[in-house]
């Protein structure tokens, strides 16, 4: 018959219309600034760097090494690296980022460049209250604005923050053993006046 | 004046204290007309904006205007492409005073994705003055509803006289941008002037 759908849905919507008035759940408008929708937890909008201790200059697990600036296909970040080198969170002499821009009214939140990161330095971010009359200072965000906590990273991204986790202590546990070894090494070497038999793992 | 203690007190009592500015303020930003017209999929979302779950209607914003001359507000949603881009202005040109616009997600405010293309305008903000930006790609609902609530606050702080009034109360403003036209390469004028300041970089 014609009409036939408009009136399934009509029905629908009178149902709705009438059940709002005894049930909750009918009532579908979330009223935003008051109320919010729970974000997911895999939701993103913009990336974000992620530092460790409590010093967010110092605690900067960004390295520099440029790979998410030259990843970027709407080329968004800017990254102008260190001369010098600093210990990084794990106490490793490390390059460190002098500037590190994210134009956030280029970015497209692709996450490439969270997932080229070697060294799971940047993240992606749930904020998306960035409404702003500023066009170029508002919306060019530096790595002071960028800088987060791996707590914020726990809070928004539980799961996959307790993962990165994980990782970063095995490869942590590595170095260390690794450089234990090393310096086990050294010091057969130095002690003994011919060569120390080879080390497994040593050196490299 | 009336100072704003005074006047919550005289609020919990039952007398209304206002002035006219304040009174215009409120009219005017609880009551801004976008006008209907999409470009790209940030144009989803602001559907989206308007529906039932989101509902804009709650801030005086769901009567979607299908001509320019009865809308307050351009929501520019999404690539303005060179083609597109003399329309746009124009349709600007034709909205009555007091006009805003919102620049939505990152092709209208710089071109996006495709800002190194040839294809793309870089930026609505090159032809016509913008209010509000809003980075996203696209925007959440939630993101268009905080800008409006931007540019309601923005509204809500224009004095009616001197300096930064609204421009339908100033006589100098300026009220028809001109139009760019294909040229044999790019679009000309590639911007216009006055409304794009080139920007000064500090290194």
């Amino acid at each position: 018959m014609l009409g036939e759908g408009i009136l399934k849905g009509m029905a629908e919507t009178a149902r709705n219309f009438a059940g709002s008035f005894v049930s909750k759940e009918r009532l579908t408008t979330v009223e935003y600034p008051e109320e919010r929708i729970p974000t997911f937890e895999n939701a993103r909008v913009f990336p974000f760097l992620v530092y460790d201790t409590n010093d967010w200059e110092a605690g900067l697990r960004c390295v520099a090494c440029q790979i998410c600036e030259k990843e970027c296909p709407p080329k968004c970040i800017y990254i102008d690296k260190s001369k010098d080198k600093k210990p990084d969170y794990a106490g490793k002499q490390q390059f460190y980022p002098t500037r590190f821009d994210i134009d956030i009214s280029v970015c497209m939140s692709c996450q490439i460049c969270v997932e080229v990161c070697p060294f799971e330095a940047i993240k992606m971010d749930t904020e998306f209250e960035l409404a702003t009359g500023d066009r170029f200072g508002g919306l060019l965000l530096d790595r002071k604005q960028l800088a987060k906590s791996n707590e914020y990273y726990h809070r928004i991204h539980p799961t996959e923050a307790a993962e990165v986790d994980v990782r970063l202590a095995e490869e942590k546990a590595k170095a260390n053993a690794k450089a234990k070894a090393a310096a086990d090494a050294a010091a057969a070497k130095a002690a003994a006046a011919k060569p120390a038999p080879h080390v497994e793992g040593a050196g490299d | 004046m009336v100072d704003q203690q005074l006047k919550i007190e005289l609020g919990k009592q039952g007398v209304l204290v206002t002035t006219i500015e304040e009174l215009y303020n409120w009219g005017r930003r609880s009551s801004i007309w976008p006008m209907q017209f999409g470009l790209a999929c940030c144009a989803i979302e602001m559907i989206a904006t308007t529906m039932a779950r989101y509902d804009l209607a709650r801030f005086g914003a769901e009567v979607f205007r299908p001509s320019p001359r009865q809308a307050d507000l351009m929501i520019i949603s999404g690539t303005v492409t060179k083609k597109m881009a003399p329309q746009v202005v124009r349709l600007y040109n034709q909205m009555a005073e007091p006009r805003y616009v919102i620049a939505m997600g990152a092709c209208a405010i710089s071109g996006g994705p495709f800002k190194q293309g040839y294809n793309v305008l870089k930026g609505i903000d090159r032809y016509i003055p913008v209010d509000v930006h809003i980075p996203g790609c696209p925007p959440r609902p939630e993101a268009l509803i905080q800008a409006f609530m931007t540019l309601q606050k923005k509204i809500d702080a224009q004095p009616l006289t001197g300096e930064g009034r609204p421009r339908h109360l100033d006589a100098a403003a300026q009220g028809e941008f001109p139009v760019p036209e294909q040229g044999e390469h790019d679009l000309e004028p590639t911007s216009n002037k006055g409304v794009w300041p080139v920007p000064v970089v500090i290194r």
